[in-house]
């Protein structure tokens, strides 16, 4: 099963990912003004709340990850050259 | 960039091998034809607005009912969604999904049947975050078509799909079946 990630020092608290989940898996955590996973068994790992976060604050672990052939192989061939 | 040129000798019904090309070949067709699409695809809305959702659509339903021609006719939902699944192959890669409360994946609802579907690789989503271009536009039509033709076709019944959530990673759609349609 989906297992998500938060890493709470990234978190900046401004609840998009509770308000994009479309299978509220998220909720705010008042007390420490950070997002809490709360329903992880609902993730179908759409990846809308990594889309969403702007602090790249989740990881989503053990999930399909779609294919994604738009990526330029050449490009990234040079990439992982340089960096 | 230079372009290798192929040369060999042709005769009719004989294609030399060497046109097949190479995993580079097939991967710059891809982006050609991935820029294709897209661009197509808005020009279409451009000139057509909202009815170019119905005509892919159309188009859609077409492949659907074509190529679940072949595959066997049944009257179980579950039978003909694995059928399909083998035909979409892994570019079309989806699964039936169901909230952890929900019992089973299909709900009945008078002579309606009811199943959501989670589709985790699609050329589609692939095709418009190539293009910079927001999922649920007419692109995303051609594929409910499919469904939707591929499954009244084997199962003989009306069908409907809608968009539950697009995400860039995988799309919740909704398919419903009525047994009385058709
Ligand atoms: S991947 Fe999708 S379903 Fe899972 S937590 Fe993120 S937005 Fe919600
Ligand atoms: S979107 Fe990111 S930063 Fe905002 S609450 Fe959610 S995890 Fe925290």
């Amino acid at each position: 099963m989906v297992n998500i990630e938060i890493d709470e020092d990234a978190c900046v608290g401004c609840g998009s990912c509770v308000e994009d989940c479309p299978n509220d898996v998220y909720e705010m955590d008042e007390t420490k003004n950070k997002t809490k996973v709360v329903k992880v068994e609902d993730c179908m790992a759409c990846l809308s709340c990594h889309e969403i976060c702007p602090a790249q604050a989740m990881e989503h672990q053990d999930i399909h990850v779609a294919k994604r052939l738009y990526i330029d192989r050449k490009v990234n061939y040079e990439l992982d050259r340089i960096i | 960039m230079e372009i290798e040129e192929i040369r060999g000798t042709f005769k009719p019904e004989l294609i030399p091998k060497e046109t097949g090309g190479d995993l580079d070949d097939y991967e710059d067709a891809l982006h050609v034809l991935m820029k294709f699409m897209g661009s197509m695809s808005s020009a279409l809305e451009q000139v057509s607005g909202r009815g170019a959702n119905a005509i892919v659509y159309q188009a859609g339903k077409r492949m659907g009912h074509e190529s679940a021609k072949m595959m066997d006719k049944t009257d179980n939902l579950e039978k003909a969604l694995d059928e399909m699944g083998d035909v979409l192959g892994h570019e079309f890669y989806f699964e039936k999904w169901k909230p952890s409360g929900q019992d089973s994946y299909t709900t009945q609802d008078g002579d309606q049947v009811v199943v959501k579907l989670l589709f985790m690789d699609c050329v589609v989503r692939q095709t418009l975050r190539r293009t910079g271009l927001p999922q649920k536009g007419p692109l995303c039509y051609l594929l409910y078509g499919y469904m939707v033709g591929a499954v009244e076709e084997v199962m003989d019944i009306k069908g409907k799909i809608d968009i539950d959530h697009v995400g860039p990673n995988a799309c919740l759609k909704t398919l419903t079946i009525t047994w009385s349609g058709k």
